[in-house]
């Protein structure tokens, strides 16, 4: 998994490290049970300090998407393939999509364009079945 | 002319050589330690510096070398030591020139500004780390392993006093062994580093990552396993040197000359591996949408990396093909004191025990 970061740029390092996660599980490049580096090591290889980090990956645990034990690190908890949202988790979404579109919207992008957008980075998401060749890689 | 002042000569040269092509061996987002955005990488002033840079160091080395065959066959060690020194100061010198004249240039015409700047990990690197050679090792410790055999058998057979060139010494198992003791000093330091620079972090380019970290991975092997070589060409040295003192081998003349050999082909071999490994990761493609971050105010002219947000402490240098200490982080200043404090003590040591 490659992760991506701007450390000069406007939006806040640790939700930076949290969005490029998200991203890499949708993509199924991370799926269920795979590890990910520790916080001073990935500290280590992006050049910032291990607080940032473990502040995404608390962001990450808090919305269900990664488990963190003392053992084992940080594990992907749940992907694409491990059945719906806990309930409340899409009114919650919906309200940040429904900014999101505002701002396509205000700025003049019609509704096909936007719905093509929309397609077109779901396409990107490699579709992830349990028997899936990408989870049976990970185990 | 002694085996240590021919070392110290073929250094003076070996570095000579080296610094005319280090510099210019590196990637092409990097020139004189500064980053480069790939569209100006073959910009005029760039092109110019290499050049001014090339024909400066070829001076340089071929003055040192003039100076030491002037001196010819000289006795003491200090001569090569100094112009060595004054070697490697004056191409620091045309180096910092080279890396001011480009800075200038890179901040009057922006070639950062406006761009989007990203710092890439790729997580596999820590999932499938890069093994250490430690087969590679194997052969300096058989050198010691012999060493240590030779010199047991040897022991009891030698003289009251050891004779170390102009130098008489009392025998003793310290007196004896402290060649021993050298190379399990070197050994041990130089294996514990290069674990460090296979565990510090790769420098990766944002254009091509997976690109950038194989040939990563490709020059690090290469250069683990020459490090390891090298380490078992100076232990095979101090063998040879050892059994000088233990009245095994007797080299007169310009024979002495034999125990210098394996160092100098280890080294040799060591910065032909540094540039060629350099030479592979500058052939490392950079895209147009390379969109690495412009990080040089952390570098102190192209060199130094302080950078007290980053915790890393090794980090790979903007120069050739290797590792530098990020002078931000305690740590690396702990290291660096260790490095410099285990010599002197020994010194110490040795002084303190007459051998």
């Amino acid at each position: 998994m490659l992760l991506s970061i701007e450390p000069d740029g406007s939006v806040p390092i640790y939700q930076q490290i949290r969005d490029r996660i998200v991203e890499a599980i949708a993509a199924g490049e991370a799926p269920v049970g795979s590890g990910l580096p520790a916080t001073r090591q990935l500290g280590v290889d992006l050049g910032i300090n291990f607080h940032t980090v473990n502040k995404g990956y608390d962001l990450l645990r808090q919305e269900g998407l990664l488990r963190i034990g003392r053992k084992a690190g940080a594990v992907v908890q749940r992907d694409a393939t491990s059945g719906p949202p806990r309930p409340g988790w899409e009114e919650d979404w919906t309200g940040r999509l429904r900014t999101m579109l505002a701002e396509a919207t205000a700025q003049g992008l019609a509704a096909e364009e936007i719905i093509g957008h929309c397609e077109e980075i779901i396409a990107g998401f490699v579709p992830v079945t349990k028997d899936g060749p990408a989870v049976g890689e990970a185990s | 002319m002694s085996a240590a002042v021919l070392v110290g000569d073929v250094v003076v040269v070996l570095f000579g050589v080296f610094l005319c092509v280090g510099p210019l061996v590196t990637r092409p987002n990097l020139q004189f330690g500064l980053r480069v955005p790939p569209e100006h990488a073959k910009a005029p002033v760039v092109r110019r510096e290499r050049r001014a840079y090339q024909w400066r160091s070829i001076l340089i080395a071929l003055v040192a070398l003039a100076v030491l065959i002037a001196l010819g066959g000289h006795t003491p060690r200090w001569p090569s030591r100094l112009i060595l020194v004054i070697e490697v100061a004056a191409d620091l010198g045309c180096f910092w020139w080279a890396h001011q004249q480009i800075a200038k240039v890179k901040s009057a015409e922006g070639w950062f500004a406006g761009r989007r700047q990203t710092v890439v990990a790729d997580t596999s690197w820590r999932s499938e780390p890069e093994a250490f050679p430690a087969g590679w090792l194997l052969p300096a410790v058989a050198v010691i392993v012999a060493t240590v055999i030779v010199g047991i058998l040897r022991y009891p057979h030698l003289p009251t006093y050891l004779t170390r060139g102009d130098q008489r010494v009392v025998t003793s198992p310290a007196s004896a062994f402290a060649v021993v003791v050298g190379q399990l000093y070197v050994t041990g330091l130089w294996t514990g580093l290069l674990v460090l620079v296979y565990r510090s972090r790769p420098d990766l380019d944002t254009a091509d990552p997976a690109a950038s970290l194989r040939s990563y991975r490709k020059a690090l092997g290469a250069f683990g396993r020459a490090g390891l070589i090298l380490l078992a060409c100076v232990d095979a040295s101090v063998l040879l040197f050892a059994l000088q003192l233990w009245r095994v081998l007797h080299l007169s003349g310009d024979a002495n000359l034999l125990v210098g050999l394996p160092a100098v082909t280890g080294l040799v071999g060591f910065l032909l591996t540094v540039v060629s490994a350099g030479r592979a990761r500058a052939r490392t493609l950079v895209g147009a949408q390379a969109t690495d971050r412009d990080d040089d105010r952390y570098w102190k002219g192209g060199i130094v990396y302080v950078n007290l947000d980053d915790p890393t402490v090794l980090v790979g240098a903007r120069v050739t093909f290797g590792w530098t200490v990020n002078l931000g982080n305690p740590i690396a200043w702990l290291l660096v004191v260790g490095l410099l404090a285990i010599p002197v003590g020994l010194v110490v040591v040795r002084l303190a025990i007459g051998i």
